[in-house]
This record gives C-alpha cells, structure tokens and sequence, in this order.
C-alpha cells in the first residue's frame, strides 16, 4: 500500500515538476536561450497570485485569469526590448542579461514582499480523499489538474494553431521561416510570453504546495533545469515525463535526499546520454 | 507591363571586412525566367540572400513591382509576393510534410487562399500528398525539394528564387523538378530566378542570363544567343 | 571606430620593459605598505577583498572569457577551500597552511573527477551542469553531520594570523594567478585557447587537443579558486553551506570580468576594484545592492560588450599584458 501511496504522490507532484520545466524548456528549444532569470519568474507569479487573491477577494486559482495574461505580456515586452537585443551580440551575453535579471528581480521581491516565508491558502490545502486504504490530498490532485491542463493546451496550441506552427517552424530553422514570412522577433517574444505565462501558473503551484521567499528563485531554476535536461531541451512530452520521473524521486528520498538524488539522476542521464531522454 | 517585376540597382553586401557582392545589378520581367550562375563563392547566394531580407546590404536598392523592399524585413518580403526556396532545401525537418507546407501560406495574404493554394500544390507534386503526415527530415532529398517547392508557392509568390535546387539531387529527379518550374511559369506567370552552377540546364530554361563571378555581374545576355566561349571565359574569369 | 581597422603598427603594447617595472614597483609597494603598517586595517580589508576578487575574476575569466567554458559553479571550490580549512583547523587541530594545501588536494581531485563528467558537454549543458553539481555539493553539506550540517564549522587557530598577514598572502596568490593566466595565454596552449573557443571543432580538426586544453584551464582555475576562498574564509573566520557554495560568488566573478572586459588579462582588476568599492557604497542603501549591480551588468552588456578595459583598449589604442601572441594582425 505504501508504495502505491508514494507513486500516487510522485505523480501528481510530477505534474508540478514539468510545469516548473516546461516554460524553461520553450525558451531552451525556440529562443535557443538559458534564461536563468526563470526562477524568479515562478516566484513572481507565486507573489502575484499572493497580493491578487485577497485584493480581487477570489480563489487563489482564478488569480490565475489575471496573472497569466500580464505575465505573458511582461515576457512578450521583456523578450522584444531587452533579451532580443542581447541575443543579437551572441550567446554569452544574453545569458549573462537573464542573469542580471534574475538578481534585480530577487532584490526586487525582498524589497517589496521582505524575507518572510509566503504561502498561499485554499480551502482544500489540508483536505484529503479516501480510497479504502489510500489517501490523497485534494490540494496535490488541484496541482496535478492545472499542471495537466495547461500542459496539454501548450501541446494543442503548438500542434494546431498558425502561431504555433509558426514558432515550431521557427525552432526547427529561423531562416527557412523567416522566408515563409515569420518574424522570428516576434515568435520570439511570444515564447518568452508563454513562457512567462507557465511561471505564471508553475508559480501558483508551488505556492499552494510549499511555502517560499524571495530567495526560493534559485531552487525552482535548478529544478527546472534538472527536469528540462533530463527530458530533453525543447521537449513538452519529454519534460512531462521527467517530471514525474523528478516527482517520484522527491516522494521516495523525502525532504533530505530527494534533490540529491535528482542531481545525481541528471548527471547519470548527463553521462549516459547527454541530449537528454527525448533529446535528439 | 513594361516595368520589370524586380529591380536590382548596384547592391553591395559583405561579411565584415570581406566584399561579397559588388555593385550587382540585374532585373526580371514579368512572367520571365532568369539564370544567374557562376562559380561556388561567386556571390550568388550572398546576391539572393539580400534581396531576400535575410542578409543587410551596404549599400544599393531592391525594387520589387515598383516597390523599394532593401532593408524590408524577410517576413515583409515574403508577404508583398517575393519568395525564395533556399538552398539545401531546409525544410522544418520534425514538422510534417502537411505542415511545412500549411507554413508556406503563413503570411495575411495568402492565409485565406491556403486551402486552394494547398490543392494546387497537391496537383504539382500528387506524392507529397501521399506522404503529407510524415516529418520532413524522413523524407528523400528530392521529396525535401518538393516540400520546399512547395512550401514557397504557398505564399502565392510572384516572384520564384530558386537557390541552387539541383545541387546534390540525381540527373533524373533534376529533370523532373524543372519540368515543375516551366509549369509553374506557365500556369501562374510566375517570375522566376535560377541560381545555378548547372549552367547547361539552366540556359536551356531560362530566357535570359547573368553571370557572376567574385562578387560582380561580368556578362549577361539572352540564353538563345549565347556565346559559348564568352561565357566560358567569364564563367572562370580567364 | 568604424571604417578604420587597427594595423599591427597602430597598436601600442605595454608588456614592454617599463611595464614590468611598473607592476614589479606596484606589487612591491604593496607588500611594503602592508608588512609596515602603513596601511591601516581597513585599506587592508579593501586590498585583501580587492585581490581575492582579481584572482577570482582572472580564472572565472580565463574559463569563460579564453576558453568559453562559461561556469556557474566555480563557488564548489571556494566552498571546497572553506570546508578544508575548517576541517583541518577544527577537527584536526592543524595550521591553516595544511587546511589550504588539502583544500587544493581536494579541489584537485575533485576537479579531475568532474572534468572527466562536465567535458563532454559543451555551452549551457556545461554551464548548468557546472551549477547543479556546486548545488549538490552544497545539499550534501547541508545534510553531512561531519561537517555540522546547517549550523556551519567556525575556522579555530591559534595564534589566528593578523589581517597584515592575511593581506600579503593574498597578494601573493594574486599576483602568482595572474603571472600564471599571462603567461599560459602567451603559450601555444593560450593559442589553442583561442582557437577552441572561436570554433570548437575546427580547433580539434587541426589538432588541438580539446580535452586536455581544457583541464589544464579547468585544473588552474579550479587551485586558485580554491586557494582565494580558502583565504576569505580564513578572513571570516566561519562558514555555512549557503555561503560556502552559493551563487553569489558566481554574480560577483560574472559582474568583475564583464564589468573589466572580458577576455582580458586586466579587465578583471578594473573590475574587481569597482566591484569592492561599490559594494561598499551600495551597502549604505541596504536592498538596492544586487539591484543596482544588475542593472550596471545589463546596461554595461548591451552598451559596452568588450567591459571598461575592452572598450579603452579600443579607444586608446593600447594593451596591457597583451594575451595575444601576434597583436591586432589585419586580415584582409
């Protein structure tokens, strides 16, 4: 019962872990760009939800409506005006700008928020379902629905829609879509729209789930990165996967060994097989 | 109709201290097809990518149906009917063939014609639309071509860049692809621009000729009056 | 700058005679002002700070900016160093030259076995990489009961040396880190540096040996790593795993060389003299520090890409401790 009880947890837990990567991996796969500012876009969205759902006097979740819409458009006037001028005098200094972004907004955050430890409180966070001998917290089946959901509407959005043609076409080869009349500037900016969207909703997650500071940027991007590379870089389907493949592994070493052993499963999948699992 | 549908006035262009292209000049007509040849690293993809918006001129102008698209970017340019099938066909390998195609009609314009468009390209290559579902990056080097091919008539160009098509293809696949071009040409009226190093064929094709050579346009003329030892001497500078 | 190129001629290198003097003359007087007591404690608290940040930011650059290996963890061997030390002091009740000599064995060992792992990965396979092992180092310490966990090891010696001490130890490992960086740049190993990091795998294709290029820049900065973090921990006197092993090295290494100029031999000391200082002031408007750095390093980037000395170097037309073995040769 015990395990099955662990990998019920590991899995909708990983669901939160691929919603952590998946905004980093668009970036890593459209905009070929590290953006080691991703951290602290999840803990942006987490504030955001914090001072949106009292202010509005609603759910935590429905913050969701506003937060996402300005996180993209943040991301859309961030990408068009600052990183794509970086990106432009080549790769080194463009991670280097989202470096520099990552300690403003940290500083930012302590600045307006404090230090103090944050969380965001539901109804259901302690809630919990029986089902004969298992129990399972409705708080981590909620993560689980938003992390799924907006996974799978990413896919669709990519897979089906002219913009999202558009930005695959982009990742696959800038010229060639250029030439079929995209502008890559913009795809772009829309990436790191969507992007920041998923922190967005990442960032609601994790907040309902653990409690965090203005600090807590630099644990969600190592997480983010460990997902995205064992999934494979630019992969939706492959970050899934690691997530809850990361998921599990923090559910069966608990709060002491999980990340370690997830270090150390990313740097096995690093040797083995250095693109990632998905990775081409 | 008297006024060419492209215009190429003294282009410079260059990649950092090293002058790829100088003052080339040339232009198409309606309905026309031209050739442009000459040796590897003569200027001829530098010449298209320019005008495609891909590359910045130093200096010089781009006129196309009367238009000044020089420092347009590469999506403007596509959208006001100029289109390019660049070399090595570089299709979006891990997209489909149907959706490399869908790409093709990605700007305003042609967007409300695509499935029209779409069916016209069906009819030109009927094997893409036996293998439409599959990657790109699967398919054989002439089908790529094909998927290139056809991705550019998507946009509804008027204007066709064809850069290099037959390079690293079999003589036979090479035959069929022009036979395509000519039908293109006839059927839309559709200006075309072979860039080619397979001179023979091309001048067979095209109505006109220009030939490069480092960067500068060294000899043109009609293909039907060609001076074969002419060309052969600016072909290799001698 | 635009339109006319720099010819060989044009360019005035200053590694001549009278520039060797000058730093010899600088080091001297230095070390002079320190061992005297001219300088009061405080200018020493700014020169230790100053020197320990040059050595930093020189390897920092000499990974990133020479060898484009970027790292984002080069903190794991500062952390190494401070571990070592606290351990071979408290635990072992030894002098602080034994904890620093381990703290080198063990950076060494441990650099040997990473690059064995960390070069098969290029760009920001690399970098991450580099990040999450210095993470994970960090976890272990944060859970490891040998080295007090969480709670941090605090360094005890006794007679603990004086800051005068400390100053001139890192002078000298200062000054030995930079003769070490020109002088491999000035190597056929520095040429190959260069050739490595403008296309990697032309380099191999004629003949550069990649891998072992690369651990020996790997190697070099991880021992002076080591060695500036052991010496500011001995300055601190106490370390935890979130300082030992924290990014902030990171932000401060990143901010000097791109502030200085990188991938120049003295871009790093501009730097870290402009780093020490305005740490100082910055920390007048508590809050506002990381802030206002950040957005200098952004501004200096998009701005100023080649740093302070790149962008005099240009102006001026002059280079100090040229790296280049043929200076500003004009290709046509």
């Amino acid at each position: 019962m015990y395990i099955i009880q662990t990998i019920i947890n590991g899995l909708l837990l990983g669901g939160v872990y691929a919603l952590l990567g998946v905004g980093m991996t668009m970036i890593f796969g459209i905009v070929k760009l590290t953006n080691l500012a991703h951290g602290e876009f999840i803990v942006l969205g987490a504030y955001l939800s914090v001072v949106l759902a009292p202010m509005l006097g609603i759910d935590p979740v429905l913050t969701l409506f506003v937060s996402v819409p300005l996180m993209f458009l943040a991301g859309f006037l961030l990408q068009y005006f600052l990183i794509g001028k970086a990106m432009k005098k080549g790769n080194e200094p463009a991670l280097l700008v989202t470096f520099g972004l990552s300690i403003i907004l940290q500083d930012v955050m302590l600045l307006i928020f404090s230090a103090d430890a944050q969380h965001i409180n539901t109804s259901y966070a302690v809630a919990s379902i029986r089902i004969g001998e298992l129990e399972i917290s409705v708080l981590n089946i909620v993560l689980f629905i938003i992390s799924i959901s907006a996974i799978t509407a990413l896919s669709a959005f990519l897979k089906y829609t002219h913009t999202g043609r558009a930005i695959r076409a982009t990742a696959d080869d800038t010229d060639a879509a250029a030439l079929t009349g995209v502008s890559v500037k913009k795809v772009y900016a829309i990436a790191m729209g969507i992007s920041m969207a998923s922190a967005a909703l990442a960032g609601l997650c994790v907040g309902m789930k653990w409690t965090f500071y203005p600090s807590s940027g630099g644990s969600y991007l190592l997480i983010a990165f460990v997902v995205v590379v064992i999934g494979g870089l630019g992969s939706v389907p492959g970050t899934l996967i690691a997530g809850i493949l990361f998921g599990m592994a923090q559910v069966i070493g608990g709060a002491n060994y999980g990340l370690l052993i997830s270090y150390i499963m990313l740097l096995i999948v690093l040797i083995v097989k250095p693109k990632g699992i998905f990775g081409k | 109709m008297s006024e060419p549908i492209l215009q190429v006035q003294e282009l410079n262009a260059g990649y950092g201290d090293f002058s790829a292209l100088e003052q080339a000049s040339f232009s198409v007509d309606h309905g026309q097809i031209i050739t442009l040849i000459g040796l590897n690293g003569a200027g001829k993809t530098t010449l298209v990518k320019t005008i495609a918006g891909l590359h910045k001129p130093t200096s010089g102008k781009v006129l196309f149906m009367g238009e000044d698209i020089t420092r347009l970017s590469a999506e403007k340019i596509v959208s006001r009917g100029l289109s390019m099938v660049p070399q090595g066909s570089r299709c979006f390998n891990r997209m489909s063939v149907h959706d490399n195609l869908l790409m093709g009609s990605f700007p305003k314009s042609a967007r409300k014609h695509a499935k029209e468009t779409l069916r016209h390209v069906y009819e030109l290559f009927p094997v893409l639309e036996e293998m439409k579902k599959r990657p790109a990056g699967t398919l054989s080097g002439g089908e790529r071509q094909m998927v290139a091919i056809g991705r550019a008539l998507m946009a509804r160009p008027k204007c066709l860049i064809f850069d290099e098509i037959s390079l690293g293809l079999s003589p036979a696949i090479i035959k069929d692809i022009y036979k395509r071009i000519i039908q293109i040409n006839e059927n839309d009226k559709t200006s075309v621009i072979l860039i080619e190093q397979d001179t023979q064929r091309a001048l067979r094709t095209a109505d006109s000729f220009y030939v490069m050579l480092k960067g500068k346009m060294v000899l043109s003329g009609k293909s039907n009056e060609v001076d074969a030892e002419m060309l052969k001497k600016a072909y290799f500078g001698i | 700058m635009i339109g006319k190129k720099l010819g060989q001629r044009d360019v005035v290198v200053l590694d001549s005679i009278p520039m060797l003097i000058i730093c010899i003359a600088l080091v001297f007087g230095l070390y002079l002002s320190c061992i005297t007591g001219i300088a009061s404690n405080n200018a020493m608290r700014y020169m230790i700070q100053i020197f320990l940040f040059i050595t930093l930011g020189e390897m920092w650059n000499l990974l990133s900016g020479f060898a484009g290996m970027t790292s984002l963890g080069q903190q794991l061997y500062i952390g190494l160093a401070g571990y070592s030390v606290a351990v071979m002091t408290t635990k072992f009740h030894m002098g602080l030259g034994a904890g620093l000599a381990v703290g080198v064995l063990v950076s060494t060992i441990v650099a040997l076995l990473l690059s064995l792992i960390l070069f098969k990965m290029q760009g920001m396979y690399f970098s991450i990489s580099t990040w999450v092992v210095a993470e994970a180092f960090a976890t272990l310490f944060l859970s490891w009961k040998f080295v007090e966990q969480g709670s941090g090891m605090t360094i005890r010696v006794v007679p603990y040396p004086r800051i005068g001490e400390i100053c001139i130890l890192s002078l000298m490992i200062c000054v030995v880190a930079m003769i070490t960086v020109y002088c491999l740049l000035r190597t056929k190993v520095g040429l190959g540096l260069t050739a490595m990091r403008d296309d990697i795998t032309a380099a191999s294709a004629v003949g550069v040996n990649v891998f072992s290029h690369k651990l020996i820049v790997y190697l070099i900065a991880a021992v002076f790593t080591t060695l500036a973090g052991g010496i500011f921990f001995i300055n601190k006197g106490i370390i935890y795993p979130e300082n030992g092993f924290g990014i902030s090295w990171t932000v401060s290494m990143i901010f000097i060389v791109t502030i200085g100029g990188t991938g120049t031999v003295g871009g790093p000391i501009v730097g870290a003299v402009i780093y020490v200082f305005l740490q100082e002031i910055l920390a007048r408007y508590p809050g506002w520090s990381n802030i206002i750095l950040g957005i200098i390093t952004i501004l200096v980037i998009l701005f100023l890409p080649t740093g302070i000395m790149g962008t005099l170097q240009k102006k001026l037309r002059f280079e100090i401790f040229s790296s280049k073995r043929f200076s500003f040769a004009k290709h046509k």
